[in-house]
């Protein structure tokens, strides 16, 4: 024995043997027999276990029953806006049922809502890997992941969820995703990949669901895709023909097929409350003067088409030189040294133009129709350059040029 | 009569069968299972007790956990983070409590548990009075469940072990037994308590038994098992915590856990020394201060619990959102700082309670604060906070607790994966040899020498070295004679070696001692020529292998002076000898090594 223990025994027996037990006791003694003792032990044994199994039901009665009231008093406050209040609540859910997956979804939920993205998406990842096809916790981790910019985790957490589980009503709710993704996609524009969705979503939408046809032809409308919104709205208005929305939607999107002669169609049903709105009336006010512009339009004479052709080249003219006087005036000025080249270009177009104007005639197109393709050729040569000097015009006749040029000529449009 | 013959179906002969009425039958049936159960030996009689005291300890556990819960309940209420004033004043109050009760009703339930039983195995023949069992009981719900930082799992080691004590002294159960059978209701305790059949077998052979014992390890294990069994039938089979799928996927990421060993041994250092230093000096403060100690503790920890609840009681809430990477790692660097000062107050304070589950919580916090930090500098490295905290656990328990192998074993059975199984043994190793190398004497093994006793240590018993029969044998020491050697060659081959032993090689693996001085007279018979086996020998002589230990040669040694060595592979080759004075010389020279 070292010295160092021989002290530590000698201090610690100096102050605490008084502590220790006395000696055993006699054990060879007993009051019973062997045979008595082990049947009293069962006897023993078997209350015991009795008041064991009622304790613990008590005792699990008791922590379920405080795991749902907390959760109660969590859903409540997140309800009601509170979410750093329901955040304490479903904690203390779990103290009492820390292996229940719906309340450590809600906890990730208010998590997320208090702005603790990362504990939030620690806590779905947690739950994701035992539930890996679970459609709820892929969605909340897409909406975690969209929320912090993160926008490939985001569309493969959308698409997961989408073909993930979902107990009630799975082809809504992934119809409901689907929906979410393409407006995430929208809202990023992402264009090229929120089209293919966005026909995913319209072919899964039956002909008579009104409401999810008119979600649908808004998303279509809010990407490239107006043909498929105005099939959308015109299913619509086959079952509702008055409904102001799908009417309005229908000639915004027949505006932006370039079917104009259908937008003033569908513009023109609308109530007059709805026509009075302000896009609206620009975009019939468009359509009309495209349409009154247009040498292509079926249905006119050749003399008709010669003059709106003649027309427009007028309009081009005039819009050329209106671009490119303010060009030159302040061509000395550093800001539109830039554009000096198109300034030039627009010279020459209207040089071009005066020259065509001064050869040709309307009985010369009337003539000889095909003629008016290398007038309107200019014409939209002409918009074009000044669009790309002076910027879009916002209504007018110079706007129906550019429409007509989208339509009939404008390659690059 | 053996007691195999008691079986119930031999005790009514088919024609005596076919004799008796039915209720005759029952009362033969009744009366020869009785007999087979109460006239067993006292071997069969022990597993039969082991599994009992496995029921009986389980059932108290489940008890002794939801009074803990309740306690909690009343004292501290339903919330993570309590108010205040509850925060502030149940632990103080309840210490008041805790100590009048453990001063002046149950003066045996001071302390842990664990050294205490130790001391009763090897002091007091197993005797622990049924009187600390009620006592830990109420002590440490009232103790644990107002918030002091200790934990259930060494109490619940004692009540087992004072369980199983009571028991085996009731049935009047040899010394040898009832000393046995405390051990048996240890494991089955703590057992049930860390719903850990393997680490609890385990923790008690190395921490109580003190040494690998055969004759008890099937009881303690079928306690274990039934303890568990029982435990997961009232309060189901989750785990105190749940641990995360861990993942070992790089060996780079073996750095980090050699970081963890480092920090967890000295963490550990840290912890031990100061318990170290401080216990004797609050055990020596006035007798009348040892009332307002786990008071004064209660209330240090109710001011901490304001900011910081998460290190009251046990803490198993806390240590599963560590696992789950629920908190950064500065607030994981301080909850394992405060939970040492927290679990220091609590214990020095003398306040009932276990070291086990602050140990886990510490090395919880601590392996996810060095996950957090390795993560923070290293953002591409895999392991997750949670491996770091579980692997932490094992490596503050292996540095503070000194039980390495339980270590490794514990956080295999919490994880069940053995991708675990490297990394712990890695940081626990590292965190074992640092607090091994700068404290000499074990926690448990410290206690208890703090209260005056010296008791076996499985770390002494690991460090002893072994002198095996190799250390102490002769290889020259005798003169092998084969049967068909002539007399006078044999004596001839002696020659100036007088008083060499003659072992006569019988065939292989018999061996006997030949008379030297018969061997003489043979030689010198002028009648007729003699062979050496006509000689008088001595024999069979008991054989020894050189890779045996000194031990077993002495049991065998007998009055023989001396015994052949010989080979594994062939018993008929001689590899030495060994006598008693062999013995003597090579354990004196181990002595003076």
């Amino acid at each position: 024995m070292s010295e160092e223990t021989r002290q530590v025994i000698s201090e610690a027996q100096a102050g605490v043997m008084e502590e220790l037990p006395g000696p055993p006791q006699a054990t060879s003694s007993p009051r019973y027999s062997r045979e008595a003792v082990l049947i009293i032990t069962l006897v023993i044994l078997v209350v015991l276990s009795v008041v064991t199994a009622f304790v613990a039901r008590f005792y699990h009665n008791k922590i379920r029953s405080l795991a749902d009231q907390w959760f109660a008093e969590g859903e409540a406050a997140f309800q009601a806006g509170d979410a750093k209040q329901a955040l304490v609540d479903y904690r203390n859910a779990l103290v009492y049922a820390p292996d229940n997956g719906d309340f450590q979804f809600h906890l990730a939920q208010a998590l997320a809502a208090v702005g603790q993205g990362e504990q939030a998406q620690s806590y779905l990842l947690t739950l994701l890997a035992e539930s890996p096809g679970s459609g709820q916790i892929n969605l909340a981790l897409a909406r975690i992941a969209a929320h912090s910019g993160s926008k490939s985790d985001a569309i493969n957490y959308y698409h997961r969820a989408i073909y993930g589980v979902w107990e009630k009503n799975p082809l809504g709710t992934r119809w409901q995703v689907r929906r979410e993704l393409c407006e995430y996609l929208l809202s990023q524009g992402a264009l090229t990949q929120a089209e293919p969705e966005l026909i995913a979503l319209g072919d899964q939408v039956p002909p008579t669901d009104i409401t999810r046809l008119k979600i649908t032809a808004g998303l279509f409308l809010r990407s490239t895709l107006s043909n498929r919104a105005l099939n959308e709205y015109q299913l619509v208005l086959n079952d509702e023909p008055g409904d102001d929305e799908a009417l309005g939607g229908a000639g915004t999107a027949a505006f932006h097929s370039g079917r104009f002669a259908e937008a003033i169609y569908y513009f023109e049903k609308l109530s007059p409350q709805k026509r009075a709105d302000p896009e609206f009336a620009s975009m019939l006010e468009t359509a009309h003067q495209v349409r009154d512009a247009d040498p292509y339009e079926g249905g006119i004479t050749s003399r008709e088409k010669a003059t709106r052709a003649m027309n427009a080249l007028r309009q081009a003219q005039s819009r050329v030189r209106e671009c490119a006087q303010p060009q030159n005036s302040s061509s000395q000025s550093g800001s539109q040294n830039a554009n000096s080249g198109s300034g030039a270009n627009l010279e020459d177009l209207n040089a071009t133009s005066e020259k065509m104007q001064s050869e040709l005639h309307e009985s010369d197109l009337m003539r000889d129709p095909g003629r008016i393709d290398a007038v309107m050729s200019l014409v939209f040569q002409m918009e074009d350059a000044a669009e790309h000097a002076c910027g879009m015009p916002s209504a007018g006749p110079d706007r129906a040029l550019l429409l007509i040029a989208g339509v009939h000529g404008g390659g690059n449009r | 009569m053996t007691a195999d013959s008691h079986s119930v179906g031999a005790e009514i002969p088919r024609d005596l069968d076919e004799a008796l009425s039915l209720p005759q039958k029952l009362r033969a049936l009744r009366s020869s299972l009785t007999r087979a159960i109460f006239t067993a030996s006292e071997d069969r009689l022990f597993l039969l007790l082991a599994i009992l005291i496995g029921i009986l300890a389980g059932l108290s556990v489940v008890c002794f956990r939801v009074a803990i819960e309740w306690t909690k309940l009343v004292l501290l209420g339903a919330s993570v983070s309590p108010h205040a004033p509850r925060v502030f004043l149940a632990p103080a109050l309840a210490g008041i409590a805790v100590a009048v009760l453990a001063i002046r009703a149950f003066p045996r339930a001071r302390g842990s548990g664990v050294n205490q039983t130790k001391a009763a195995v090897y002091v007091r023949d197993g005797y622990i009075p049924f009187s600390t069992v009620i006592g830990k009981f109420i002590t440490c719900a009232l103790a644990i469940g107002s918030g002091q930082s200790l934990g259930p799992e060494d109490p619940s080691l004692q009540m087992g072990a004072g369980i199983a004590s009571a028991l085996g002294r009731s049935l009047r159960l040899s010394r040898k037994k009832v000393r046995l059978i405390a051990p048996v209701g240890a494991a089955a305790g703590l057992a049930a308590a860390f719903n850990a059949p393997i680490s609890a077998v385990l923790f008690v052979i190395e921490e109580v038994i003190g040494t690998w014992s055969a004759g008890v390890l099937g009881a303690i294990v079928l306690a274990a098992v039934s303890s568990v069994v029982t435990m997961r039938y009232f309060l189901g089979p989750d785990s105190l915590f749940r641990v995360p799928p861990i993942r070992v996927s790089h060996p780079s990421e073996f750095i980090g856990y050699v970081v963890l060993g480092i920090a967890g041994g000295f963490a550990a250092l840290a912890f031990l020394k100061w318990i170290a230093y401080f216990r004797p000096k609050m055990m020596n403060l006035p007798r009348w201060s040892r009332y307002l100690q786990p008071a004064a503790a209660g209330l240090i920890i109710g001011l901490i619990g304001i900011r910081l609840p998460q290190v009251m009681g046990a803490g198993y809430f806390v240590i599963d959102q560590a696992l789950h990477g629920q908190f950064t790692w500065r607030l994981l660097l301080v909850l394992a700082v405060i939970k040492i000062v927290a679990t220091g107050l609590s214990f020095l304070s003398g306040t009932p309670g276990g070291m086990f589950a602050p140990t886990l919580f510490i090395g919880a916090m601590l392996g996810g604060a060095v996950g957090g930090i390795e993560h923070h500098f290293f953002p591409q490295r895999n392991a997750t906070l949670g491996t770091f905290a579980l692997i932490g656990m094992g490596t503050f328990f292996a540095g503070f607790l000194r039980a390495p192998i339980t270590s490794v074993f514990m956080v295999i059975e919490l994880s069940g994966n053995y991708s675990a199984a490297l990394p712990v043994m890695v940081a626990s190793l590292i965190a074992y040899v640092i607090s091994r190398r700068y404290q000499k004497v074990p926690l448990f093994d410290l206690l208890t020498r703090q209260d005056g006793l010296i008791l076996p240590s499985i770390e002494e018993l690991r460090e002893q070295v072994a002198i095996v029969i190799e250390d102490a044998m002769e290889p020259e020491g005798a003169l092998v004679v084969h049967p068909e050697d002539s007399a006078a060659s044999v004596i001839a081959r002696i020659g100036e070696q007088k008083n060499i032993p003659l072992l006569l090689r019988v065939r292989a693996g018999e061996w006997r001692l030949l008379d030297q001085e018969n061997l003489n007279r043979l030689a010198t018979d002028a009648g007729k020529p003699h062979i050496a086996a006509e000689a008088n020998s001595k024999g069979p002589l008991p054989m020894l292998f050189r890779d045996e230990s000194i031990a077993e040669a002495l049991r065998w040694i007998g009055d023989w002076p001396v015994l052949p060595v010989v080979s594994r592979a062939d018993l008929g080759q001689l590899e030495g000898t060994l006598s008693l004075s062999d013995v003597l010389k090579a354990m004196q020279k181990a002595a003076v090594v």
